[in-house]
Protein backbone atom coordinates (compact mmCIF):
# COMPACT_ATOMS: atom_id res chain seq x y z
CA UNK A 1 0.00 0.00 0.00
CA UNK A 2 1.64 3.58 -1.08
CA UNK A 3 1.03 6.26 0.67
CA UNK A 4 -1.52 7.76 -1.34
CA UNK A 5 -3.19 4.61 -1.01
CA UNK A 6 -2.90 5.06 2.78
CA UNK A 7 -4.32 8.46 2.62
CA UNK A 8 -7.35 7.75 0.60
CA UNK A 9 -8.42 4.81 3.24
CA UNK A 10 -8.03 6.95 5.86
CA UNK A 11 -9.80 10.00 4.78
CA UNK A 12 -12.61 7.53 3.38
CA UNK A 13 -13.25 6.61 7.26
CA UNK A 14 -12.70 10.65 8.18
CA UNK A 15 -15.89 11.30 5.72
CA UNK A 16 -18.12 8.20 7.12
CA UNK A 17 -17.19 9.65 10.56
CA UNK A 18 -18.03 13.52 9.60
CA UNK A 19 -21.16 12.59 7.17
CA UNK A 20 -22.62 9.64 10.23
CA UNK A 21 -22.07 11.91 12.82
CA UNK A 22 -24.14 14.81 11.05
CA UNK A 23 -27.08 12.47 10.40
CA UNK A 24 -27.10 10.87 14.02
CA UNK A 25 -26.91 14.24 15.33
CA UNK A 26 -29.57 15.57 13.31
CA UNK A 27 -32.73 16.95 15.42
CA UNK A 28 -30.30 16.81 18.44
CA UNK A 29 -27.75 19.74 18.05
CA UNK A 30 -29.46 22.53 15.75
CA UNK A 31 -27.83 23.58 12.68
CA UNK A 32 -26.40 26.77 14.43
CA UNK A 33 -24.78 24.74 17.04
CA UNK A 34 -21.47 26.43 18.14
CA UNK A 35 -19.80 23.20 17.18
CA UNK A 36 -21.22 22.92 13.97
CA UNK A 37 -20.54 26.59 13.10
CA UNK A 38 -16.83 26.40 14.00
CA UNK A 39 -17.07 22.94 11.73
CA UNK A 40 -18.61 25.15 9.22
CA UNK A 41 -16.29 28.20 9.21
CA UNK A 42 -12.84 25.77 9.69
CA UNK A 43 -14.38 24.27 6.41
CA UNK A 44 -14.56 27.89 4.31
CA UNK A 45 -11.53 29.04 5.87
CA UNK A 46 -9.57 25.76 4.65
CA UNK A 47 -11.28 25.99 0.84
CA UNK A 48 -10.63 29.96 0.69
CA UNK A 49 -6.73 29.33 1.59
CA UNK A 50 -6.68 26.64 -0.64
CA UNK A 51 -7.94 28.33 -3.81
CA UNK A 52 -5.34 31.51 -2.83
CA UNK A 53 -2.41 29.04 -3.01
CA UNK A 54 -4.01 27.18 -5.72
CA UNK A 55 -3.74 30.31 -7.56
CA UNK A 56 -0.86 32.34 -6.45
CA UNK A 57 1.48 29.65 -5.83
CA UNK A 58 0.53 26.70 -7.80
CA UNK A 59 2.88 23.40 -7.80
CA UNK A 60 2.97 21.13 -11.11
CA UNK A 61 2.26 21.94 -14.36
CA UNK A 62 -0.33 24.53 -13.10
CA UNK A 63 2.94 26.39 -12.11
CA UNK A 64 4.23 26.68 -15.58
CA UNK A 65 1.02 29.31 -16.29
CA UNK A 66 2.55 32.73 -16.11
CA UNK A 67 1.45 34.58 -12.99
CA UNK A 68 -0.29 37.90 -14.66
CA UNK A 69 -2.25 34.66 -16.93
CA UNK A 70 -3.43 33.47 -13.87
CA UNK A 71 -4.66 36.58 -12.73
CA UNK A 72 -6.27 37.29 -15.92
CA UNK A 73 -8.17 33.81 -15.59
CA UNK A 74 -9.64 35.08 -12.32
CA UNK A 75 -10.32 38.33 -13.58
CA UNK A 76 -11.98 37.02 -16.50
CA UNK A 77 -14.19 34.43 -14.48
CA UNK A 78 -15.12 37.43 -12.14
CA UNK A 79 -16.36 39.04 -15.22
CA UNK A 80 -17.59 36.36 -16.54
CA UNK A 81 -19.75 35.75 -13.29
CA UNK A 82 -21.52 39.48 -13.47
CA UNK A 83 -21.77 39.68 -17.08
CA UNK A 84 -24.19 35.45 -16.95
CA UNK A 85 -25.62 36.81 -13.64
CA UNK A 86 -23.94 34.26 -11.47
CA UNK A 87 -24.41 31.45 -13.62
CA UNK A 88 -21.52 29.17 -13.06
CA UNK A 89 -20.55 26.91 -15.96
CA UNK A 90 -20.57 30.21 -18.57
CA UNK A 91 -18.50 31.95 -15.53
CA UNK A 92 -16.03 29.44 -15.63
CA UNK A 93 -15.36 29.16 -19.36
CA UNK A 94 -15.05 32.99 -19.72
CA UNK A 95 -12.37 32.25 -17.14
CA UNK A 96 -11.01 29.35 -18.94
CA UNK A 97 -10.49 31.67 -22.12
CA UNK A 98 -8.80 34.97 -20.22
CA UNK A 99 -6.31 32.41 -18.91
CA UNK A 100 -5.40 30.79 -22.27
CA UNK A 101 -6.20 34.22 -24.23
CA UNK A 102 -3.92 36.43 -22.09
CA UNK A 103 -1.56 33.24 -21.74
CA UNK A 104 -0.64 33.40 -25.52
CA UNK A 105 -0.97 36.80 -25.87
CA UNK A 106 2.20 36.93 -23.21
CA UNK A 107 3.90 34.36 -25.38
CA UNK B 1 -43.26 9.97 -12.51
CA UNK B 2 -42.36 8.39 -8.93
CA UNK B 3 -40.22 10.49 -6.58
CA UNK B 4 -36.90 8.24 -7.20
CA UNK B 5 -37.32 8.96 -10.85
CA UNK B 6 -38.08 12.82 -10.67
CA UNK B 7 -35.00 13.13 -8.49
CA UNK B 8 -33.01 11.67 -11.09
CA UNK B 9 -34.03 13.32 -14.14
CA UNK B 10 -34.03 16.99 -12.13
CA UNK B 11 -30.25 15.83 -11.59
CA UNK B 12 -28.65 16.47 -15.08
CA UNK B 13 -29.13 19.99 -15.78
CA UNK B 14 -26.71 23.00 -15.68
CA UNK B 15 -25.15 22.43 -12.24
CA UNK B 16 -24.10 19.22 -13.29
CA UNK B 17 -22.44 20.26 -15.84
CA UNK B 18 -20.22 22.90 -14.50
CA UNK B 19 -20.40 20.11 -11.51
CA UNK B 20 -18.77 17.58 -13.95
CA UNK B 21 -16.28 20.15 -15.04
CA UNK B 22 -14.12 19.87 -11.88
CA UNK B 23 -14.45 16.09 -11.79
CA UNK B 24 -13.13 15.84 -14.84
CA UNK B 25 -10.23 18.69 -14.04
CA UNK B 26 -9.82 16.43 -10.67
CA UNK B 27 -9.56 12.98 -13.46
CA UNK B 28 -6.67 14.64 -15.16
CA UNK B 29 -4.83 16.02 -12.69
CA UNK B 30 -4.97 12.16 -10.81
CA UNK B 31 -3.04 11.23 -13.85
CA UNK B 32 -0.92 14.06 -13.59
CA UNK B 33 1.04 13.09 -11.02
CA UNK B 34 1.11 9.70 -11.54
CA UNK B 35 -2.04 7.68 -9.70
CA UNK B 36 -3.92 5.30 -11.56
CA UNK B 37 -7.80 5.46 -12.61
CA UNK B 38 -8.44 3.10 -9.59
CA UNK B 39 -7.52 6.21 -6.80
CA UNK B 40 -9.17 8.72 -8.78
CA UNK B 41 -12.80 6.56 -9.30
CA UNK B 42 -12.16 5.58 -5.94
CA UNK B 43 -12.09 8.64 -4.24
CA UNK B 44 -14.20 10.60 -5.76
CA UNK B 45 -17.26 7.49 -5.13
CA UNK B 46 -16.14 7.78 -1.53
CA UNK B 47 -14.62 10.91 -0.47
CA UNK B 48 -17.08 12.33 -3.38
CA UNK B 49 -16.28 16.08 -2.09
CA UNK B 50 -14.03 18.16 -4.39
CA UNK B 51 -12.17 20.50 -1.82
CA UNK B 52 -11.24 17.43 0.22
CA UNK B 53 -10.46 15.32 -3.35
CA UNK B 54 -8.30 18.03 -4.13
CA UNK B 55 -6.03 18.61 -1.18
CA UNK B 56 -5.73 15.16 -0.54
CA UNK B 57 -4.17 14.52 -4.15
CA UNK B 58 -2.09 17.90 -3.45
CA UNK B 59 -0.76 17.04 0.03
CA UNK B 60 -0.88 13.02 -0.54
CA UNK B 61 0.65 12.45 -4.03
CA UNK B 62 3.57 15.44 -3.91
CA UNK B 63 7.01 14.73 -3.44
CA UNK B 64 7.58 12.68 -0.27
CA UNK B 65 3.64 13.23 0.22
CA UNK B 66 2.94 13.30 3.94
CA UNK B 67 -0.15 10.97 4.66
CA UNK B 68 -1.62 12.00 8.04
CA UNK B 69 -1.13 15.96 7.39
CA UNK B 70 -2.83 15.13 4.14
CA UNK B 71 -5.65 13.59 5.61
CA UNK B 72 -6.02 16.13 8.30
CA UNK B 73 -6.58 18.94 5.95
CA UNK B 74 -8.23 17.48 3.62
CA UNK B 75 -11.10 16.03 6.29
CA UNK B 76 -10.98 19.97 7.75
CA UNK B 77 -11.40 21.27 3.86
CA UNK B 78 -14.64 18.47 3.45
CA UNK B 79 -15.61 19.74 7.34
CA UNK B 80 -18.58 21.36 6.07
CA UNK B 81 -20.34 17.56 5.47
CA UNK B 82 -21.19 17.51 9.51
CA UNK B 83 -23.61 20.88 8.87
CA UNK B 84 -24.56 19.86 5.99
CA UNK B 85 -25.88 16.17 7.66
CA UNK B 86 -26.94 18.04 11.11
CA UNK B 87 -28.99 20.42 8.79
CA UNK B 88 -30.65 17.92 6.32
CA UNK B 89 -30.87 15.11 8.28
CA UNK B 90 -34.74 15.60 9.68
CA UNK B 91 -35.71 16.16 6.42
CA UNK B 92 -34.20 12.67 5.36
CA UNK B 93 -36.98 10.98 7.68
CA UNK B 94 -36.54 8.76 10.69
CA UNK B 95 -35.10 5.18 11.04
CA UNK B 96 -32.09 3.48 9.68
CA UNK B 97 -33.23 4.01 6.03
CA UNK B 98 -31.73 8.00 6.54
CA UNK B 99 -28.80 5.68 6.56
CA UNK B 100 -28.80 5.41 2.22
CA UNK B 101 -28.10 9.26 2.42
CA UNK B 102 -24.84 8.83 3.81
CA UNK B 103 -22.17 8.38 0.93
CA UNK B 104 -24.21 11.12 -0.80
CA UNK B 105 -23.88 14.02 1.38
CA UNK B 106 -22.20 16.74 -0.92
CA UNK B 107 -22.84 20.08 -1.94
CA UNK B 108 -24.22 19.19 -5.23
CA UNK B 109 -27.07 17.06 -4.38
CA UNK B 110 -27.39 18.88 -0.43
CA UNK B 111 -28.30 22.53 -1.98
CA UNK B 112 -31.27 21.92 -4.37
CA UNK B 113 -32.31 19.11 -1.60
CA UNK B 114 -32.34 21.34 0.90
CA UNK B 115 -34.86 23.76 -1.37
CA UNK B 116 -36.84 20.75 -3.00
CA UNK B 117 -37.46 18.40 0.33
CA UNK B 118 -39.57 20.40 2.26
CA UNK B 119 -42.02 20.88 -0.53
CA UNK B 120 -42.29 17.23 -0.88
CA UNK B 121 -44.47 14.88 1.34
CA UNK B 122 -42.51 13.42 3.53
CA UNK B 123 -42.57 9.80 2.64
CA UNK B 124 -41.57 10.83 -1.02
CA UNK B 125 -38.16 12.75 0.38
CA UNK B 126 -35.90 10.00 0.54
CA UNK B 127 -36.54 8.47 -2.55
CA UNK B 128 -36.38 11.88 -4.45
CA UNK B 129 -32.80 12.65 -2.47
CA UNK B 130 -31.59 9.30 -3.97
CA UNK B 131 -32.58 9.75 -7.09
CA UNK B 132 -30.84 12.86 -7.38
CA UNK B 133 -27.82 11.75 -5.66
CA UNK B 134 -27.43 8.65 -7.53
CA UNK B 135 -27.42 10.57 -10.80
CA UNK B 136 -24.42 13.40 -10.01
CA UNK B 137 -22.69 10.78 -8.56
CA UNK B 138 -22.62 8.37 -11.27
CA UNK B 139 -22.35 11.70 -13.54
CA UNK B 140 -19.05 12.54 -11.46
CA UNK B 141 -17.73 8.73 -11.47
CA UNK B 142 -17.86 9.41 -15.27
CA UNK B 143 -16.63 12.46 -15.91
CA UNK B 144 -13.55 11.45 -13.27
CA UNK B 145 -12.93 8.51 -15.18
CA UNK B 146 -13.27 10.62 -18.90
CA UNK B 147 -10.81 13.34 -17.43
CA UNK B 148 -7.94 10.49 -16.35
CA UNK B 149 -8.08 9.04 -19.84
CA UNK B 150 -7.92 12.02 -21.63
CA UNK B 151 -5.32 14.12 -20.00
CA UNK B 152 -2.38 12.17 -21.49
CA UNK B 153 -3.58 12.80 -24.78
CA UNK B 154 -4.04 16.62 -24.08
CA UNK B 155 -1.30 19.05 -24.93
CA UNK B 156 0.03 20.61 -21.89
CA UNK B 157 -1.29 23.96 -22.68
CA UNK B 158 -4.95 22.55 -22.38
CA UNK B 159 -3.87 20.32 -19.59
CA UNK B 160 -2.52 23.16 -17.56
CA UNK B 161 -5.69 25.55 -18.16
CA UNK B 162 -7.94 22.29 -17.30
CA UNK B 163 -6.09 22.14 -13.88
CA UNK B 164 -7.00 25.33 -12.99
CA UNK B 165 -10.89 25.01 -13.49
CA UNK B 166 -10.91 23.63 -9.54
CA UNK B 167 -9.49 26.83 -7.88
CA UNK B 168 -11.69 29.06 -10.16
CA UNK B 169 -14.12 27.16 -9.80
CA UNK B 170 -14.10 27.29 -6.08
CA UNK B 171 -13.47 30.80 -6.08
CA UNK B 172 -16.85 31.48 -7.45
CA UNK B 173 -18.37 29.46 -5.33
CA UNK B 174 -16.92 31.46 -2.69
CA UNK B 175 -17.37 34.35 -3.94
CA UNK B 176 -21.54 33.48 -4.68
CA UNK B 177 -21.92 32.71 -1.12
CA UNK B 178 -20.33 35.86 0.59
CA UNK B 179 -23.24 36.80 1.22
CA UNK B 180 -24.46 33.94 3.28
CA UNK B 181 -24.52 34.03 7.35
CA UNK B 182 -20.84 33.29 8.46
CA UNK B 183 -19.32 32.83 5.06
CA UNK B 184 -17.73 36.28 4.62
CA UNK B 185 -15.84 36.39 8.25
CA UNK B 186 -14.34 32.37 7.43
CA UNK B 187 -13.54 33.37 3.86
CA UNK B 188 -12.01 36.27 5.03
CA UNK B 189 -9.79 34.40 7.56
CA UNK B 190 -8.78 31.71 5.29
CA UNK B 191 -7.04 34.17 2.73
CA UNK B 192 -5.31 36.15 5.67
CA UNK B 193 -4.01 33.29 7.35
CA UNK B 194 -3.15 31.26 3.74
CA UNK B 195 0.41 32.59 3.61
CA UNK B 196 1.03 30.06 6.76
CA UNK B 197 1.12 27.44 4.21
CA UNK B 198 4.42 29.70 2.87
CA UNK B 199 6.41 29.36 6.48
CA UNK B 200 4.93 25.85 7.20
CA UNK B 201 5.00 23.85 4.24
CA UNK B 202 1.93 22.73 1.91
CA UNK B 203 1.13 20.16 4.03
CA UNK B 204 0.70 21.39 7.59
CA UNK B 205 0.59 24.66 6.26
CA UNK B 206 -2.97 24.57 4.51
CA UNK B 207 -4.31 22.74 7.67
CA UNK B 208 -2.84 25.70 9.91
CA UNK B 209 -4.69 28.43 7.52
CA UNK B 210 -7.84 26.53 7.49
CA UNK B 211 -7.91 26.01 11.66
CA UNK B 212 -6.74 29.55 12.08
CA UNK B 213 -8.71 31.41 10.08
CA UNK B 214 -11.80 29.73 10.64
CA UNK B 215 -11.24 29.44 14.47
CA UNK B 216 -10.48 33.32 13.91
CA UNK B 217 -13.83 33.69 11.94
CA UNK B 218 -15.86 31.79 14.38
CA UNK B 219 -14.68 33.63 17.47
CA UNK B 220 -15.43 37.15 15.81
CA UNK B 221 -19.03 35.86 14.91
CA UNK B 222 -19.42 35.07 18.46
CA UNK B 223 -18.09 37.75 19.84
CA UNK B 224 -20.35 40.07 17.56
CA UNK B 225 -23.59 38.55 18.47
CA UNK B 226 -22.52 38.57 22.13
CA UNK B 227 -21.79 42.38 22.14
CA UNK B 228 -25.15 42.60 20.33
CA UNK B 229 -27.36 41.23 23.21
Amino acid sequence: MTGADLALALTVAAMVTLRGAGLLLGGVLRPDHPVIAWAAAVSVATLAAFVVLAIAVPGGLLATVPWPARVAGVLAGALGWRLFRGALLPALLTGLAGLMLSWWALG
Amino acid sequence: MSPFRIGLTEALGAPALAMGATFLAFGAAVAEVGLTLSWALLCTATVYGMAGQLVLLGLAAGPGGAVLPAVVAATAANARFLPMSVAIAPLLGRGWKRALALPFIAITPWAPAMRRLPGLPEPDRLAWFLGFALASWTAALAATAAGHLLAPHLPPFLRAALLFTNPLYFGLLLAADLARPGVRPAVIGGIVAAPLALWLGPAWGLLAAGLAGGTAAFLWQRRGKGSRR
